[in-house]
């Protein structure tokens, strides 16, 4: 069967399952115990993903602050809406720097190009 | 004692260690400290007064962010001004801005941060197939794990599902971002 060591988050297959960790790359084979768990028990799982109902941005430029008085660099707020399986909503916001955004952006780009080919 | 106070390599020793207390929030950098391991042998009542002066050198510098035009008029008059510094101690004050200038700018950008960074970012594309009451679709999602988290606080890790007509919206938006910021810095340059 599969062992899963919470300490170190390692997964150990045996047998039948084995196969299932060569498809998985490295970091959910290191973090991803619970996506093992998920594969196997699908929805059940407390842990569903959300669906993003609103995306709402802001660019800001942080100009001063008591520690600093020339701050002076822009930056992204976003503010997501997003709906759990039970109709829940919440909003989340985080912010990133340019170069964070940057990544972001590039990402969600190679996201689209992918899901256009499946 | 004097002497002492003027040694070059101490310097640059204490201007690390009130670096990491001033901007980076490291714990337990008290002034007997600094004084035990870099001026063992200046009394309390002499080192106070002098760590007071180059933490607040620093926390100049960096709180105006100085270029190296202004760094060097700063110190200049620095060197100038009754108990000032000696023109050693300003060129060791301005290669410890040159070096650390990034970092400890960084720091303050993040310490002025209060809502939730972006820490972390991953994703993958599933083909989803639906049976049991339906004919099989194969509907392509991308499942997004965002990892978000305030200083100092532990991460917030967020599950999003995106369909295709959901990836381009949010990729609409985020070229209106884009466009913004092109806009922003060729207003500024």
């Amino acid at each position: 069967m599969v062992k899963a060591t919470t300490g170190t988050a390692q997964i150990h297959a045996e047998g039948e399952y084995a196969p299932l960790l060569d498809v998985w790359s490295d970091r959910y084979r290191q973090e991803g115990w619970h996506y093992l768990l998920e594969a196997i028990f699908g929805d059940q799982l407390p842990h569903t993903p959300e669906l993003l109902i609103d995306f709402q941005w802001k660019l800001g430029m942080a100009v001063s602050s008591d520690s600093c008085r020339s701050l002076k660099y822009p930056y992204v707020a976003v503010m997501l809406k997003v709906a759990d399986h039970s109709g829940q909503v919440k909003n989340k916001s985080f912010e990133m720097t340019i170069p964070q955004f940057q990544n972001f952006y590039r990402q969600f780009k190679e996201i689209a190009a992918i899901i256009e080919t499946v | 004692m004097a002497g002492e106070l003027e040694s070059c390599k101490s310097l640059s020793g204490l201007l690390s260690g009130l670096a990491q207390d001033a901007f980076y929030g490291h714990p337990g950098i008290t002034e007997e400290l600094l004084r035990s391991q870099l001026y063992p042998d200046v009394p309390i009542e002499e080192f106070r007064p002098f760590q007071a002066k180059m933490r607040g050198i620093l926390k100049s510098i960096a709180s105006a962010d100085m270029d190296f035009n202004q760094l060097e008029a700063f110190l200049t008059a620095q060197t100038k001004k009754q108990g000032g510094i000696t023109s050693d101690q300003a060129a060791v004050i301005s290669k410890f801005w040159k070096s650390h200038k990034t970092k400890i700018r960084e720091s303050l950008m993040n310490q002025s941060r209060w809502d939730s960074g972006l820490r972390g970012l991953s994703w993958r594309v599933d083909g989803k197939s639906q049976s049991r009451h339906s004919a099989e679709i194969h509907t392509p999602v991308a499942i997004m794990e965002l990892e978000i988290g305030k200083s100092g606080q532990e991460s917030e890790f967020l599950c999003l599902e995106f369909d295709e007509i959901k990836v381009n919206q949010v990729l609409k938006k985020l070229s209106e971002v884009e466009e913004s910021i092109s806009t922003l810095i060729s207003q500024s340059s």
